[in-house]
C-alpha cells in the first residue's frame, strides 16, 4: 500500500513538473502567436487606416481646409 | 511611385569652415544618406520611364496636405518563367495622400486593387529620425515593410533597418575629408540565411557637384561606379558602369541631362543595347507633358509613353 502511494505520489510530482515545462514552452507559445496575432491586425489596421490618417491628419493642420477644398477638382 | 514628384530630401550639408589654406578635420560637413550616394547619377541615367498613357493631377489642399490622383494605361508586364515577358494591358486608378511638416512626413498611395503603398518619416530630435516604408496588399505573405532609425551626427551618419521577413541592416557613412566620404553596410536576410558586407566610396568636387565619382560593392556581387559632371548648368553627363562578380554580368551606359526654359530631357544609352530618353515639357503653368521612350534593340522591346501632368 505504501509503495503504491508513493508511487502515485511521485508520479504526481512527475505529473506536475511535466506539466509545468510544457507551461513555460507553451508561455513562449502564447507569447509568440499573440505577437502574430497583433501583427496581423495592425497590417489590417495600417491598410485600410492610413490613407483615413493622413487625410484627417492633413484637414486639421494649419491653414485650416474645408471639405469642398479636398473634394473639388478645382 | 511613378508620375509623383520625388519627396523632398534636402541632404543636410554644413557649411564647412577652413582655416588659412588646413583643412578643418573637425568641422566637415555632413554626407548623404547611404541610399542618396548615387543620386546625381540616377538622376541622369534613370529617369521615371513608363509605357502607355498616363495622367496624374496634384492638388495642393494646403500648404501641408496634397492629394493626387492618377491613371494609368497601358501594359504591364508579367514576368512568365520561360525568361520572356508577357505584357497584359491594364488600366488602374491611384489615389495618393502626402503630408509633409518640417517634422513630420507620411505619404500614402492606394490602387484599385487594394495595395497601399505608405511612407513615413518623423525627426524625433535634430539628430534622430525614425523612417517607415510599406507595401501591403491582400494576398497573403506579399507584403512587406521595413523600419528604419536614423543618426546624424556632425559629419557621420549612421542607419539601423529593420524588415518583416527578419531582414537586418545596418550601415554607416563618413566625410573623410572635404570631398571624399566613405561607409559600409552590413545585412542579414532571415528568410534565405544570406548575410552581406558592403562598401561605398563618394567623391565630390564641391558643393555645387561640378563633378561626383561614387563607388559601392558589396558581398551579393555587385559592383557599382559611377561618374557625374556637370559640364554646365544646364546640362550634365552622367555614365554609370554595373559589374556582379558573381554572375558575371556587365552594364555601362551613358546619358545625359538637359534642362531648357521650359522643359527637361535626359537621356541614355546602354550597353545592353537600350535606349531610352524622358522629356518633361512644361506647357503652361500647372501643364506638363511627359514623353518617354525606351527602345531595346537587343530584345525588340519597344516602350512609349506619354502623359499629362497637371498641378
Amino acid at each position: 500500500m505504501e509503495s503504491t502511494i508513493s508511487l502515485k505520489t511521485k508520479g504526481k510530482g512527475k505529473g506536475s513538473k511535466g506539466a509545468s515545462s510544457s507551461d513555460d514552452k507553451s508561455k513562449f507559445d502564447i507569447v509568440k502567436e499573440w505577437s502574430n496575432w497583433s501583427l496581423k491586425k495592425a497590417k489590417v489596421a495600417t491598410h485600410y487606416g492610413f490613407i483615413p490618417l493622413i487625410i484627417i491628419i492633413g484637414m486639421n493642420s494649419d491653414p485650416k481646409p474645408n471639405l469642398f477644398q479636398l473634394l473639388s477638382p478645382v | 511611385m511613378a508620375g509623383f514628384p520625388p519627396p523632398i530630401f534636402t541632404p543636410q550639408v554644413d557649411v564647412k569652415t577652413k582655416i588659412g589654406e588646413k583643412v578643418d578635420y573637425s568641422n566637415l560637413p555632413c554626407p548623404l544618406i547611404y541610399e542618396e550616394l548615387h543620386r546625381e547619377a540616377y538622376m541622369s541615367l534613370k529617369p521615371e520611364l513608363f509605357e502607355g498613357f498616363r495622367f496624374d493631377y496634384n492638388k495642393m489642399v494646403n500648404e501641408k496636405f496634397f492629394v493626387t490622383h492618377s491613371v494609368l494605361m497601358g501594359p504591364t508586364e508579367v514576368p512568365t518563367q520561360h525568361s520572356e515577358v508577357i505584357k497584359i494591358p491594364t488600366a488602374s486608378y491611384d489615389f495618393g495622400a502626402i503630408f509633409v511638416d518640417p517634422k513630420l512626413m507620411l505619404l500614402g498611395r492606394v490602387t484599385t486593387d487594394g495595395r497601399l503603398n505608405a511612407r513615413g518619416k518623423c525627426d524625433l530630435t535634430e539628430n534622430f529620425s525614425i523612417k517607415g516604408t510599406a507595401q501591403l496588399t491582400n494576398e497573403e505573405h506579399m507584403s512587406q515593410g521595413q523600419l528604419t532609425f536614423d543618426y546624424k551626427g556632425s559629419d557621420y551618419r549612421t542607419q539601423l533597418q529593420v524588415g518583416n521577413g527578419s531582414i537586418y541592416g545596418a550601415n554607416y557613412i563618413q566625410h573623410v575629408t572635404p570631398h571624399l566620404s566613405l561607409g559600409g553596410e552590413v545585412f542579414w536576410i532571415g528568410q534565405n540565411r544570406k548575410s552581406g558586407v558592403g562598401y561605398t566610396a563618394r567623391y565630390e568636387t564641391d558643393k555645387m557637384c561640378h563633378q561626383v565619382a561614387s563607388g559601392q560593392v558589396s558581398s551579393n556581387g555587385l559592383a557599382v561606379m559611377n561618374y557625374v559632371q556637370k559640364v554646365t548648368e544646364k546640362l550634365s553627363l552622367a555614365t554609370d558602369f554595373i559589374y556582379n562578380y558573381i554572375s558575371k554580368d556587365v552594364t555601362a551606359s551613358v546619358g545625359y541631362d538637359r534642362m531648357f526654359k521650359q522643359s527637361r530631357l535626359r537621356g541614355k544609352i546602354d550597353s545592353n543595347g537600350v535606349v531610352a530618353a524622358y522629356l518633361e515639357e512644361q506647357l503652361s503653368a500647372g501643364l506638363r507633358l511627359l514623353l518617354s521612350a525606351e527602345v531595346d534593340h537587343v530584345k525588340k522591346d519597344y516602350k512609349f509613353g506619354f502623359g499629362v501632368n497637371v498641378s
